[in-house]
């Protein structure tokens, strides 16, 4: 009994390093952008198709394609950012939500007229490895892509507190008009944002790819996750974002241990409600009273 | 002049009536009757959505579990009890306002993004729920609703026609409301929750009340088109009757219409209902995601370039058209 | 004469903040009192805790005899106490008749009485030019004419006028002080925020000082502008120093 529960929090943990990448991109956005961006979880979908197929067509191992999905993310959340994203700031909330949201339904729908409902997998010679600890199983891919997720969200943590840029980027999600008092180019720093936030969505991408299928999808799974670790874990918090998606992965797995295997997003939905139903009002729309 | 309108409008709306009433008479294609009826329905859910969603700017994307709850609730009564669907169509509505309460009290607890995250998610748990629970309510698998013929008590018609009049029946119902209330005090109180909560409640008005009283009317609306849909279609499963398409089409062809106005949702929905017709009859098999991807597109476009519809494009065209030829008198 | 307003050790803190501590003043009926001091002293705070926007954590508040600490905004304002916004915060996609007209419906929902109503308010503040314009069009001083009339629409006995004056220029400042002049005369209760000292010398026959949320001094114009924990207070900014000067 005991080393089922342990079992599934390891599951738990291992998953929700990934979900973390999603979230921290999402809180990222919110906390410097003040939007929302509902396109997220197609980043990761994009992310992980490239990683398919640069697996497939020139063999590249996932973990390794890396190198090249985070800058193509990277570059993508800048122009969007900048030729997209940049019109719609405003006080109206419907351009913007709807925005990111016709961009997500865009890219969902593109994806399935390119690469049609298929599930895809790729399989590295470590897909099926595990280290066993006693009783205790720990999947090799399961373990580098909590452990690569770990990094980058350190190397996020590092950049924003030493330097200038990463500075003003949380400067500009404290106070707007303090980041322009201090000479900040809004845009550029908006850009940054959006770029490493989908640079995070497609690491994450390319770090599922040696366990998880790739589907057109595959992202809403991970960007409703996200959207209630980030209302977990406090709007525009780095770590509170980081914790309360660990916090999501362990849940789901016990959930899906001890309740049913379809379980999983029942038990993400209660959370999400529960956490509506008794955290203080002000939460979340970050601009109640 | 009756109920303000004046005699010149009194006189297009009848006009309009009579070639909405005509229409079955010309047009028998079954494919194009089809086409009419889902414009109706569709105009009629985005009039439901846009109550709330246009006028109040609370922008749900779960409406689906409204529309999924009036289908259940009617097909269940219809199945189980052997109730007309007509009865079991308000019976619907009505467990819909109540749904509406909680689900509510959960969502407008934030405001913006989130509150239409929340809305996703509230619609997604029901209709988790319904896949869940095989005995309540068949399941996954959903039910067909038994053929009886020709029986518009038991809302089932032999012509395409009936199914047309009841949808038109429903928008005209959607319309005249959302009529009544733009004149009205309560129009004027959505619109200023919508532009500025703060300011609303600061000169006097009951944010979170007319909120709650809106979403009440909205839902009941939208389980009305539920049970129309499901007796339609012959068939009810979750994936359908809590279909996210439902909650997202409700929103969009009220913004690419033109939201919060009254007759937004019904060019909104002739633009989008029209052009996926002719992309299925063009592509002939449904090549999946081509619909959606269109319909993303020109909602990306309405919002990048014309944030106020097709309404606000055509109101400029109109007052170009008069300041021109007032010029030239 | 009686007093409208009560305020007894209204105290509120936000996290580690006192930003309003134990502040008592009170307003007689028909009287008018500015409340001023530097920035982040508490004024705005004090409007929010007042109109139920935030609620005091202790203390309590009493307008024309009842106890409302714990109303939501709406029912404050159904009390009879209106406010205006430090931002301006117009309806923008709405007429100037209709915002107008959506703070009368409080008193009355008839469409008709409430445009009769509006009317009215719109040409006391001086727009009636404007009456069928879309709100967001508006000029600075404009949308505060408007803030005020959607304000009087509501049919307060007292106002609570958050900075009404900042960013107009002098003539505009003389139309503002005129303006409360009339409301004043028509027996309106008034508690103003304001940074421009002409206009408060003006408009003000009692003031409230505050500083980092508590209440350093009460008293005449005179008094004020003497008092040395104000000047302290000031010091550096020079507000007080020298009255006729507009503050920023």
């Amino acid at each position: 009994m005991l080393e089922t529960v342990v079992q599934a929090v390891i599951n738990g943990l291992l998953i929700g390093g990934i979900y973390a990448l999603v979230s921290i991109g999402v809180t990222l956005i919110f906390g410097v952008v003040k939007i929302v961006n509902f396109a997220q979880g197609e980043f990761v979908m994009i992310g992980m198709y490239i990683s398919f197929y640069l697996a497939t067509q020139f063999g590249m191992d996932p973990i390794v394609s890396l190198v090249i999905t985070m800058p193509v993310l990277f570059a993508a959340g800048v122009l969007i950012q900048h030729f997209l994203i940049r019109r719609v700031l405003g006080p109206n909330d419907m351009p913007q939500i709807f925005l990111t949201f016709a961009l997500s339904l865009l890219l969902l729908n593109l994806a399935l007229m390119l690469f049609t409902a298929n599930y895809r997998t790729v399989h590295t010679f470590y897909s099926d490895e595990a280290f066993h600890i006693g009783e205790l199983n720990i999947p090799v891919a399961k373990l580098i892509a909590f452990v690569v997720a770990m990094f980058l969200s350190g190397a996020l943590w590092v950049f924003l507190h030493t330097t200038d840029l990463g500075k003003a980027m949380r400067a500009a999600s404290q106070n707007r008009d303090v980041a322009m008092l201090m000479g900040i180019n809004p845009n550029r720093v908006f850009c940054v944002a959006l770029g490493i936030a989908l640079a995070l969505a497609g690491a994450a991408g390319s770090l599922l790819m040696p366990f998880y299928s790739a589907y057109p999808f595959v992202g809403q799974v991970f960007v409703l996750m996200a959207f209630v670790a980030v209302v977990l874990g406090t709007l525009g918090n780095v770590i509170g974002a980081l914790v309360a998606s660990l916090m999501m992965g362990v849940a789901e797995s016990l959930g899906i241990q001890f309740v049913g295997a379809d379980s999983g997003l029942i038990v993400v939905f209660a959370m999400l409600l529960l956490t509506l139903a008794f955290k203080p009002t002000g939460l979340g729309g970050g601009r109640a009273r | 002049m009756m109920f303000g309108i004046s005699t010149r409008v009194w006189l297009l709306l009848a006009a309009g009536a009579a070639v909405l009433i005509a229409l079955p008479l010309v047009v028998t294609s079954s494919f194009a009757i089809d086409i009419c009826i889902r414009i109706l329905m569709f105009s009629f859910i985005g009039v439901a959505w846009n109550l709330m969603g246009g006028y109040a700017k609370q922008l749900s994307l779960g409406h689906a579990a409204y529309f999924g709850l009036g289908a259940y609730t009617s097909t269940i009564m219809q199945i189980n009890y052997g109730i007309s669907p007509w009865i079991g169509m308000v019976a619907g509505g009505v467990v819909a306002m109540l749904a509406s309460l909680p689900i509510g009290w959960l969502c407008f607890r934030l405001r913006g993004p989130y509150f239409t995250i929340a809305t996703i998610a509230t619609a997604q748990a029901l209709m988790l729920i319904f896949l869940k629970f095989r005995d309540f309510a068949w399941g996954a698998e959903g039910t067909t609703i038994p053929n009886l013929g020709n029986a518009p008590l038991m809302m089932q018609f032999e012509e395409k026609a009936g199914y047309y009049y009841v949808a038109l029946g429903l928008l005209a119902l959607g319309l005249a409301i959302t009529y009544q209330m733009e004149k009205s005090w309560m129009g004027y109180y959505l619109v200023a929750i919508g532009e500025d909560e703060d300011a609303a409640e600061a000169i006097g008005v009951n944010a979170p009340r007319i909120k709650r009283d809106i979403y009440l009317i909205s839902s009941f609306l939208t389980a009305l088109a539920g049970t129309f849909y499901t007796q339609y279609i012959y068939f009810i499963d979750p994936a359908t009757a809590f279909s996210f398409n439902i909650s997202i089409e409700a929103a969009l062809v009220s913004i690419v219409g033109g939201i919060g106005t009254l007759w937004g949702p019904v060019i909104g929905t002739i633009l989008l209902e029209t052009t996926s017709a002719l992309l299925q009859s063009w592509l002939g098999s449904s090549l999946g995601g081509v619909q959606l991807t269109v319909y993303s597109l020109i909602l990306m476009a309405v919002i990048l370039w014309r944030p106020t519809g097709l309404m606000g494009i055509m109101t400029e065209w109109y007052q170009r058209l008069f300041r021109r030829r007032s010029v030239q008198t | 004469m009686e007093d409208a307003l009560v305020i007894q050790k209204m105290s509120k803190r936000f996290g580690g903040l006192r930003a309003v501590q134990d502040v008592s003043f009170s307003v007689k009926k028909g009287e008018t009192v500015a409340l001023i001091g530097p920035n982040g002293a508490g004024k705005t705070t004090s409007f929010n805790l007042i109109t139920g926007f935030h609620r005091p954590d202790s203390g309590s508040i009493r307008a024309l005899g009842r106890e409302i600490v714990g109303l939501r905004p709406h029912d404050v304002c159904a009390q009879g106490l209106a406010r205006t916004f430090q931002v301006a915060k117009p309806f923008g996609a709405m007429t100037v008749q209709a915002n107008v007209m959506t703070g009368a419906f409080l008193r009355n929902k008839s469409v008709d009485v409430a445009r009769e109503k509006a009317s009215e308010v719109i040409e006391f503040v001086g727009l009636s030019a404007k009456e069928q314009t879309p709100a967001r069009d508006l000029t600075t001083i404009d949308q505060r004419r408007l803030e005020m009339a959607r304000a009087l629409a509501t049919q307060p006995q007292i106002l609570l006028l958050d900075e009404v004056m900042a960013g107009l220029n002098p003539s505009e400042i003389d139309q503002a002080v005129a303006l409360i002049g009339k409301l004043s005369e028509r027996g309106l209760t008034i508690v103003i925020v304001e940074h421009v000292m002409r206009a408060i010398m003006a408009v003000a026959r009692h003031i409230v000082v505050l500083d980092h949320g508590q209440k350093i001094a009460e008293g005449n114009p005179r008094e004020i502008v003497e008092n040395p924990e104000v000047v302290r207070a000031y010091l550096g900014s020079a507000h007080v120093a020298t009255p006729g000067e507009t503050g920023a």
